[in-house]
């Protein structure tokens, strides 16, 4: 089945700002992503997992062309995004939506849910009147919500309501392809599960299309099929989910769930505490760029000077390692 | 069992809403202990009253609008509190971001606590401050010392807020949510710092948290709180092997865990109904009532007491807030 949407190469470099009022020497340029590359089947979630700094966000922003990318290819429903003039990329915005991390940042506090849910309708000239109203209760029905909410501002929402509306928003133009940028994670875990439930049952319903940015990989376990994990601008290993659950390859990807807390006493795990911080990406290491912390057992020379190139070392299952055959 | 190094008796912290919307009800009679060199592990969703009984317990809440009450530490002369603030309890917060000061060397952070309590010379201060440094597992700490916040990572941050609060070797360390603004990888390392320090010197340490594998994984004992009240007290082993309140139970449920088929196998995650009600209208009865599947006609009239689970142990090892322990045949959920 061809793929819904298809990122190719993709790169954004953010220039380093001019130290002393602008005058001084301009600091280097921040690769916050750095030729990354994957592909989402029509009805399926790619979970994209990093921690902070990544690049996941700005990958998300940069293929639905909320950032000019500098370089690369995106082809979403069949259209190259990057290419697109203004009209026709604001026609195909109607296919593509995203959903923020913050639910208190991300609505406008003195608009009612009413107002917010029929803006995107106004503008893509989809429903005016009553025929508005009436998507707008079913919008709100479908997202979990008491249509009697339509009247409300959102300080008067609790987050996860916040969250609910926030979706129900991305829904309103009726899209194919949603970039989800962590939309749990600042909600609480009762609640968390509520809107995982909703998005899951979203995606059956309406046969959505998901990326889902999130830094929390348990999240990530039960909503995604495949899961790209990047470090520093780069993806490090890219598989589909049971498989990089089961057999991860890249010792980042083995470090990162070894650290992820279990909610059980006796669970006998062998946690791998990474050493250091997560270096400046603008000034990755060279070589391998996770080479600094990296636990590996063999890793030598090699490491340090020639970047490993993301290969195939499982049918599906892709990393970035020169050692990803004798995996932690 | 020895004298416990901290008892809070039915605290109580108010606050008095702007708008005339009532009172907030913030912390609602807790109780709990804390013995020496223990780990309690306080665990919640926001707005439970898990930050609010810490910062009133070193009454680090203005007055009004808040209200607390209790006894001990809440009766001390600002003095007298002042020796014991920071001296023999610290405190570290959630926001290393914030919670230092941008215009001092992380050196005279540290430094500070030790000048003001022990009355150590600057020169001695410093000293200390660099010992502090490399016992978080701070590198070069000789040139670390002389650093702003703003040239640390938030990981190395935190590690500075643990140096400042431990610098008079404290009794009890207050740990409020010290991992969540971190990322996972740094987590694991200030979770297992703490740990290390704590076995290096013998403190106890109260971990505030809302991540119930944090508090698997580092806790002795678990406090569970819903609605600004204790709703069960149990060991670490025996909360989680057998979560007796509603809630406990639910929220074990909702955690996405990675040792366990992911939910996109078999339909969906846990949830529980609902959200946490507001501090200014708890539910009568029983505070969980309305989002509980079990919840009957008791349940909604009359607030159930701290019950003894017993399950092995002294009476008030495992302590749940919930009728069902007088009538364990009705856990089965409403259709």
């Amino acid at each position: 089945m061809p793929a819904l949407v298809d990122v190719q190469g993709l790169v954004k470099h953010f220039p380093g700002e001019r130290a002393l009022l602008g005058l001084g020497r301009p600091r280097a340029v921040v690769r916050a992503v750095d030729d990354v590359s994957f592909a989402i089947a029509p009805g399926e979630t790619l979970g994209l997992v990093g921690e902070s700094g990544c690049g996941k966000s700005t990958v998300g922003r940069a293929i639905l062309r909320l950032i000019e990318p500098d370089a690369g290819r995106v082809t979403i429903d069949g259209q190259d995004v990057v290419a697109l003039g203004a009209r026709p990329l604001r026609a195909l915005r109607r296919r593509m939506q995203i959903v923020f991390q913050d639910p208190y940042g991300s609505l406008n506090p003195r608009m009612t849910v009413r107002q917010m849910l029929a803006e995107p309708l106004a503008i893509h000239r989809i429903a005016s009147g009553a025929d508005a109203q009436r998507r707008i209760a079913a919008l709100l029905e479908e997202v979990g919500l008491d249509p009697s909410f339509a009247q409300s501002y959102a300080h008067e929402l609790s987050g996860g309501q916040r969250q609910r509306v926030g979706i129900a928003r991305a829904l309103s133009v009726e899209p194919h392809f949603l970039v989800l940028d962590e939309p749990v994670s600042a909600l609480d875990v009762s609640i968390q599960a509520q809107v995982l439930n909703l998005l899951a049952e979203l995606q059956r319903g309406r046969r959505l299309t998901y990326l889902f940015i999130a830094h929390d990989l348990a999240v990530v376990r039960h909503i995604a099929d495949h899961v790209a994990v990047m470090y520093l601008g780069k993806i490090v290993e890219r598989a589909p989910a049971p498989a990089l659950y089961a057999g991860p390859r890249h010792p980042y990807t083995t470090s990162l769930l070894s650290a992820v807390p279990v909610p059980d006493p006796k669970a006998q795990r062998q946690r791998i505490v990474l050493a250091g911080d997560v270096p400046s990406p603008a000034h990755p290491p060279p070589g391998c760029p996770f080479h600094p912390r990296c636990p590996h057992p063999k890793k030598d020379a090699r490491c340090r000077t020639e970047p490993p190139a993301l290969r195939e070392v499982a049918p599906g299952q892709l990393a970035a390692c020169h050692f990803a055959e004798q995996p932690l | 069992m020895t004298e416990p190094l901290l008892r809070v008796r039915d605290l109580q912290t108010y606050f008095v809403t702007e708008q005339g919307s009532g009172t907030a009800r913030a912390v609602d009679g807790v109780s709990f202990e804390v013995q020496p060199g223990e780990t309690l592990g306080i665990v919640g969703e926001s707005g439970c009253g898990k930050t609010v009984t810490s910062l009133s317990i070193l009454r680090l809440i203005p007055e009004p609008p808040g209200h607390i009450q209790g006894r001990n530490l809440l009766t001390l002369e600002p003095r007298e509190l002042r020796a014991i603030r920071g001296n023999q309890i610290a405190m570290i917060f959630q926001e290393p971001m914030t919670s230092l000061n941008p215009v001092f060397t992380v050196g005279d952070q540290i430094a500070e606590a030790a000048i003001v309590h022990q009355g150590l010379s600057r020169r001695l201060a410093r000293t200390r401050a660099i010992d502090m440094l490399r016992l978080v597992g701070i590198a070069d700490p000789e040139e670390r010392v002389d650093h702003y916040p703003h040239q640390m990572s938030g990981g190395m941050r935190q590690r500075v807020m643990i140096g400042m609060a431990l610098v008079c070797h404290p009794k009890l360390l207050i740990a409020d949510e010290p991992t969540t603004a971190l990322d996972v990888t740094i987590q694991a390392q200030i979770l297992e710092l703490l740990d290390r320090l704590q076995a290096e010197l013998g403190m106890a340490v109260m971990l505030i948290t809302h991540d119930l594998g944090v508090v698997a994984g580092s806790a002795d004992r678990v406090a569970v709180m819903y609605a600004g009240q204790v709703v069960e007290q149990a060991p670490t082993a025996a909360l989680f092997a057998r979560p007796l309140h509603p809630y406990t139970e639910g929220l074990l449920a909702s955690v996405p865990r990675l040792d366990a088929p992911p939910a996109r196998e078999h339909g969906r995650l846990h949830s529980i109904p609902g959200q946490v009600p507001a501090a200014t209208a708890w539910p009568d009865g029983c505070r969980f009532h309305p989002r509980c599947p079990y919840a009957w006609e008791r349940c909604r009239a009359e607030m159930p007491p701290l019950l003894d689970a017993g399950g092995g142990g002294e009476p008030g090892t495992h302590t749940v807030r919930c009728w069902l322990l007088t009538e364990p045949r009705r856990r089965t959920p409403h259709p």
